[in-house]
């Protein structure tokens, strides 16, 4: 290997002496790189961020029935067997559904807030600690409200006026968590299901004043007013919410939104690629031409070089070892004017993703970038270098 | 030992619709021994010293011996990198103008042949340069460099690797004549030192005949587009 490695100091050397012609060559390869490398930035800040918001939100997925209808175990079960649903969990009627809540036993104020069912795999509390017996999880809106915070007591109270006399249930309730803010916008609070149906039987007057220290499971014969589900996937939003209608249930869903926003993804998809394959490409042809002008300009040294022994492989080895080198400056450069661009771009306070960061550059985009460029540019100079390596060395002389 | 050994070459030179053939019946250059090739502008003496230097394909070549190695061979089979090989270990070329690489320093460019045949001696680079009277010049760029000093920097790289075989394309033809003489009398003194042989292509048959190089005519067909290296020992100046 002593012609490649003596070709490739001579190609170092080469770039050293033209030291003006290399700059401008890495300036070229940056200034079409790091915009390019922004481009990732922005997707992976903005769009990804933006699909992650609206098609990760388990509100999207949710679909509910509108009017109160009797449901019984069986439909239940039906529902929860389909492979589109990822949960399902009954609801009370509507006047039902409300309780209030207090600080604690002695606060004066309450806030009303909707009543939730709820039950391991709840999407909306992902990831959080469920609530049994006497617990309960706050939506956002309600524990900012309440002043509450998983591991605090509120006070749960619900009135009826039964024989013409009001009664009061009040409950101390622990508060296991506090679901995150796109899971429900409302005051509402997530009960157990037989907590909730207690509370329904108790507004109903069914049920007695004093709550047993173990509330028992709902009956397997008792029908619910209502359900909520949540479908498996955005996809799966639309297909359900047409069956159900087919099955004569109405139900309130996003499925026009979802329908929408997958669309909005799609084109977004597509827009991106389109204008990074295209920029891509555009970059790698001009790198690939430059290169190639480069070895034209250098034929006649390599013909000398030839002429005096140098080998096929330390032919191709002078402009490789060149445009590598110029390349993987070109993208190190690249990278810190995008770095700088992502730095001054996220100062601007657009807080359009839930982080606040327009742009993310992530070392995989770094190391794409450069991984290409140098690859682009080995393949464009040694497509070059393998012309130069087949010419008569004697072309080389006569212009000499 | 012979250095180079021709036979029953020849080779035809197209330049656009124009064709031209080079007939080398028969050249022997021995150890030592110094030659030039002399003869009328576009008669063939480059085609000839490109032939020698293996840097041109023969059409046809019975013998194209450089050093004991026969390269007909090696050219019918297309093994350009055994070529490569022959030519670094055993050829040094000596251009009009030098053909110095601009951007290493002249002390590489003499290194190279060095570097290419594998054969390292920085002190006969040393010496090199002490007596062709650049020795102050290895470290500075080629541009830095007066014509002359140029052209004997290029004679130190076509000898730096000991070569049996030292090729020279009108290695005066850019210089005044003061400086043509000292750079003639520096490239033959040098082959002769080294007993390398020598072999000259220039329109001066006087200056060569004058340095003690034997002739030997190309000489072209007459109404024909063919020359003809001629295969007498010598010719008078």
């Amino acid at each position: 290997m002593p012609g490649v490695r003596l070709a490739a100091g001579l190609a170092l050397a080469d770039a050293r002496a033209e030291a003006r012609l290399t700059l401008t060559t890495v300036l070229g390869i940056a200034a079409v790189l790091a915009p390019l490398i922004v481009l990732f930035g922005l997707k992976a800040g903005v769009i990804d961020a933006l699909r992650a918001t609206l098609i990760e939100n388990p509100r999207a997925r949710e679909i509910v029935n509108l009017a109160n209808r009797s449901f019984d175990a069986a439909f239940f079960a039906r529902l929860a067997a389909r492979p589109e649903v990822a949960f399902v969990i009954p609801r009370t009627r509507t006047l039902a559904a409300q309780g209030a809540f207090a600080a604690s036993a002695a606060a004066d104020t309450a806030v009303r807030a909707e009543l939730l069912a709820t039950a391991p795999g709840d999407p909306l509390l992902a990831g959080l600690a469920v609530p049994q017996g006497r617990q309960v999880a706050l939506s956002a809106s309600l524990a900012d409200r309440l002043g509450a915070r998983a591991g605090d007591t509120v006070r749960f109270r619900i009135e009826r006026v039964l024989g013409g006399a009001r009664e009061t249930l009040a409950l101390d309730l622990a508060v296991t968590a506090v679901a995150p803010p796109a899971s429900f916008g409302r005051d509402a609070a997530f009960l157990p299901l037989p907590l909730l149906l207690l509370a329904e039987d108790f507004q109903d007057g069914t049920a007695p004043r004093e709550v047993p220290e173990t509330i028992p499971p709902p009956d397997p014969a008792r029908v619910h007013a209502g359900f909520r589900l949540h479908a498996r996937a955005l996809e799966d939003v639309v297909a359900l919410d047409h069956a159900l209608r087919r099955e004569g249930v109405e139900v309130a869903s996003r499925a026009e939104d979802v329908a929408g926003l997958l669309a909005l993804d799609r084109n977004l998809t597509v827009l991106f690629v389109t204008i990074a394959a295209l920029g891509g490409a555009g970059y790698l042809v001009s790198l690939g031409v430059g290169l190639y002008a480069n070895v034209e300009r250098k034929r006649r040294d390599l013909s000398l070089l030839r002429l005096m022994g140098l080998s096929a492989r330390g032919l191709t080895a002078f402009p490789v070892t060149q445009a590598a080198v110029l390349a993987f400056a070109g993208a190190v450069l690249a990278a810190a004017l995008a770095l700088g661009v992502q730095a001054g771009v996220n100062r601007l306070s657009f807080a359009v993703a839930e982080t606040g960061r327009i742009a993310a550059i992530m070392p995989v985009h770094l190391v794409t970038a450069t991984g290409l460029t140098v690859l682009g540019a080995v393949l464009a100079a040694a497509f070059a270098a393998r012309r130069a390596a087949a010419i008569e060395p004697a072309e080389g002389l006569r212009d000499a | 030992m012979i250095a180079l050994d021709l036979a029953g070459i020849t080779r035809t030179q197209v330049s656009g619709a124009a064709r031209f053939v080079l007939e080398i019946p028969s050249l022997r250059l021995a150890a030592g021994e110094a030659l030039a090739l002399v003869g009328p502008s576009g008669a063939g003496k480059s085609t000839a010293l490109d032939l020698a230097a293996l840097a041109l394909a023969p059409d046809r070549a019975e013998r194209l011996a450089v050093a004991g190695t026969d390269a007909a061979p090696l050219w019918r089979a297309g093994d350009r990198e055994a070529l490569a090989a022959l030519r670094a270990r055993a050829i040094g070329y000596v251009t009009q103008t030098g053909a110095l690489l601009a951007f290493v320093s002249v002390g590489r460019n003499i290194a190279l042949t060095q570097h290419l045949s594998g054969r390292h001696d920085p002190a006969l680079i040393a010496r090199l340069a002490e007596r062709l009277g650049i020795a102050e010049e290895l470290a500075k760029p080629p541009s830095a460099l007066s014509v002359g000093q140029r052209q004997r920097a290029a004679i130190a790289r076509a000898l730096a690797h000991r070569p049996a075989l030292v090729l020279a394309d009108e290695p005066t033809a850019a210089l005044h004549p003061e400086m043509a003489e000292t750079v003639l009398t520096l490239l033959v003194e040098h082959c002769a030192e080294q007993g390398a042989a020598l072999l000259v292509a220039t329109h001066d048959a006087a200056r060569a005949a004058a340095h003690g190089l034997a002739l030997r005519r190309v000489v072209p067909a007459a109404h024909e587009a063919r020359s003809t290296v001629e295969e007498a020992a010598a010719c008078p100046a």
